[in-house]
């Protein structure tokens, strides 16, 4: 009896150590053995989305005709897992750090290569790089392989991080399309630049100056920024700046002083921690009023923060006022719809204007701004609004993107910055 | 001032129903080194309770209507949720510890680490991500009472009123007071004095005619409601109602709360609340204003900001490095009962 046990427990681990061997290819897969789980889901969500496109009277037979459904009200009518026919999958989506569903950055990628592929009738399929915050070069390089094994045509990779990963993949699948988000044109090792890679970036500075402005003319005066990435992201860096310039200017214009708590804190993973939670409660509490949360699911902790004190909170990258009340207005980047355009690139046959080169997007491109119909200001008006993105736009105002090393090293006449390290 | 003691009051009631939850184990000779499974798992279970709840439109009336009683019962039964699962799980270390007489220790860790593999799979099918949250709403605005509910006006603030009555979770006083109510059971009722017994010298406990198996589940059991309950607590109070199979650590640190306030329910809130005070100076020096002139003292001092965050540890290390000597753990802990052993 101990015998045939002792020998079962071996094999157990003898097993448990080939798992181990497998490694990532197995965790990226995941996703698939959920399919069969999302299905019965999938059919009820796309009935809701029928609804929604207010056929009333047909809902019933829509469900098996869903490619015909003329518009569909958002992309979170549309289910996040599908099975293709044949079990490749043609678009692909590499997620940054944090969640999928992190109601910001990755999530707005991935709705835009959702939308794509709903209204192309594309498969799509999303990968996660293996070990969640703490991915290395080697996790997203898997993620990007198997999504490339699966027979994608167009990889969207989100994120400044996967830069070493990517290039790797784009080397060994010289076939496929990489899209960058948040990034930029990709050199291999002898200098010569990537074809199939499409660097995209946005001017998040105009964003972040259009809710700083927002907010001060507002009335706000005291006025928090939490930002991800520990100070190392630039895109959240070019957020904070702007969000200070922003912030000067329209203190400027209506003669108010203005302190800004500025703080890279807790962020660096841009995970949601009870820290974070305390020390944004400990801004509210002293009269805090309005806080930037600059980084995916960090705006979870600044919102629970926000609901306990009655504060109010900045979303980030795409309109979060349907997460909370508490979220006054959000610094949009047009996440999505870049994406799509990208993507449509390739398929029009047009990847040679964005492949292998920098794409920044700003007002110029409407891919950055403020949500005018769901935000909740009332003292600046929408017309303020259009004034300044005129201003933007024939460049008789100019937010510079160039951010310091540290905020600490700013001085502003209207602004108090005070720098929490 | 209010603010340090409520935010202190956050951390420092899970540790000390989750430490107390270990005493009880350990009076009744187990080890439970399962403490951070169970809470994870109670987590879990609490979240995705509220989550169904909320899907299934149960509770929308009352928080239209603002019906906070409602709310707030709605709350206690999600604790109980918690705690009725968080037994169940813990019947597994009890089962393999007791009647299979397995080694405590291995018997807790295949708990701490089955709880997050488990938890996470879970949540994955669940939500398709890696992250459990409510499924509209945030925490505060379903459970937190604030001075209004109560019919307090809102211009008035005393220490009292702002301390204790605002910006607060009904779930930290339940805690309070079962922690209390379960601290006299053990040292001042019959029960209590057997499970103990049971913890020291079990032989002499059986030959006076005390079950020690039934004893000794009912330690466990009774242990595992308490980390189950500690564990939605803390989602609840310090993660905005969300679970992702991680509790911070917090069931270890229960443990060290446990060794720490020397097995006795006194020393243990003692001890938790001091652990709770740093973690919250920590994690908001920088806005930490004593007497209220206006000045955050700790950041006038100009040290560096990692100075902070270490102190938890550091001053639970000192603690113990003077209190160990004198630190006395239940006799028969980890021993597995014979009977024939006299």
């Amino acid at each position: 009896m101990k015998k045939t046990l002792a020998l079962l427990l071996a094999l157990c681990m003898i097993f448990g150590l080939m798992a181990g061997c497998s490694s990532s290819s197995d965790e990226t897969e995941e996703t698939e053995t959920e399919e069969t789980v999302e299905e019965a889901a999938e059919a009820e969500e796309t009935e809701e989305a029928a609804d929604e496109a207010e056929e009333t009277e047909e809902t019933a037979e829509a469900e098996e005709e869903t490619e015909e459904v003329a518009e569909i009200a958002s992309a979170d009518d549309i289910a996040d897992t599908m099975t293709s026919d044949d079990g490749t999958y043609e678009l692909a989506f590499v997620t940054d750090v944090g969640q999928l569903k992190d109601k910001s950055f990755n999530q707005g990628t991935w709705d835009g290569v959702k939308l794509y592929a709903y209204e192309n009738g594309l498969s799509y399929k999303y990968y996660q790089p293996a070990n969640g915050s703490e991915a290395t070069d080697d996790d997203r390089y898997d993620a990007m392989a198997s999504a490339c094994e699966n027979g994608a045509k167009v990889v969207v990779c989100a994120g400044y991080l996967q830069e070493a990963a990517l290039t790797q993949a784009a080397i060994a699948y010289p076939d496929v399309q990489f899209i960058f988000i948040d990034g930029y044109a990709l050199y291999d090792e002898d200098g010569n630049v990537l074809t199939n890679v499409a660097g995209i970036a946005f001017q998040e500075e105009q964003s972040g100056y259009f809710a700083g402005y927002a907010v001060v003319a507002e009335g706000y005066t005291s006025l928090g920024f939490c930002g991800g990435g520990g100070g190392t992201n630039s895109a959240c860096c070019r957020y904070g700046y702007g969000f200070l310039q922003g912030a000067e200017a329209a203190a400027e214009a209506l003669g108010v002083e203005v302190t800004i708590n500025y703080s890279w804190l807790y962020g660096s993973s841009f995970q949601a921690s009870p820290e974070l939670q305390t020390m944004a409660s400990g801004w509210y509490e002293n009269g805090t009023e309005i806080i930037f949360a600059c980084g995916g699911s960090m705006f979870d902790s600044i919102v629970a923060a926000a609901a306990e004190n009655d504060g109010a909170v900045i979303g980030v990258d795409v309109d979060q006022s349907y997460e909370s009340d508490t979220v006054v207005t959000s610094a949009l980047k047009g996440l999505s719809a870049a994406t799509s355009w990208a993507i449509g690139k390739d398929y029009d046959g047009e990847w040679d204007d964005i492949g292998g080169t920098s794409t920044s997007l700003g007002v110029n491109d409407d891919a950055v701004g403020l949500p005018t119909d769901t935000w909740s200001l009332e003292n600046f008006s929408v017309e303020d609004y259009e004034e300044l993105l005129a201003a933007l736009k024939d460049g008789s105002l100019v937010v510079s993107a160039d951010y310091p090393e540290s905020v600490a090293d700013l001085t502003f006449d209207y602004v108090t910055v005070n720098y929490i390290e | 001032m209010s603010f340090l003691i409520r935010q202190t009051l956050i951390y420092a009631v899970p540790l000390m129903i989750v430490a107390l939850a270990g005493v009880f184990a350990e009076r009744s000779g187990i080890i439970n080194l399962a403490l951070e499974g169970i809470m994870i798992f109670g987590a879990f279970v609490g979240v995705l309770f509220v989550r169904v709840m909320q899907q299934a439109g149960v509770f929308d009336v009352a928080k239209e209507m603002s019906n906070y009683l409602a709310l707030q019962g709605f709350m206690c039964l999600t604790m109980l949720v918690a705690a009725l699962l968080g037994a169940v799980f813990s019947l597994l270390l009890a089962f393999a510890a007791i009647n299979l007489k397995a080694d405590q220790t291995i018997g807790g860790t295949a708990l701490n680490l089955l709880a997050p593999a488990l938890v996470l799979f879970l949540i994955r099918i669940i939500a398709n991500q890696n992250t459990l949250q409510m499924a509209s709403g945030d925490a505060a605005s379903w459970f937190m009472i604030k001075k209004a509910m109560l019919g307090i006006d809102s211009d008035t603030s005393n220490f009292f009123v702002d301390t204790f009555l605002n910006k607060v979770y009904l779930s930290t006083y339940i805690c309070i007071i079962v922690f209390i109510v379960l601290s006299i059971i053990l040292y001042k009722t019959r029960f209590g004095l057997r499970l103990r017994s049971c913890g020291e010298n079990p032989q002499a406990a059986d030959s006076l005619g005390i079950n020690v198996v039934r004893m000794r589940y009912t330690g466990v059991v009774i242990s595992g409601a308490l980390a189950g309950m500690g564990g939605f607590v803390y989602a609840l109070t310090t993660t905005n109602c969300s679970a992702n199979g991680d509790v911070a650590g917090f069931g270890f640190l229960a443990l060290a709360v446990m060794i720490f306030g020397n097995w006795k329910p006194l020393n243990i809130a003692g001890a938790s609340l001091l652990f709770g005070l740093f973690k919250c100076i920590a994690a908001s020096y920088s806005s930490i204003d004593i007497n209220g002139d206006g000045i955050y003292g700790l950041t006038t001092i100009g040290l560096n900001a990692n100075f902070y965050r270490l102190l938890p540890y550091v001053i639970t290390l000192l603690v113990l490095a003077f209190t160990s000597k004198n630190s006395r753990a239940p006799k028969a802990e980890g021993v597995p009962y014979d009977k024939g052993q006299r």
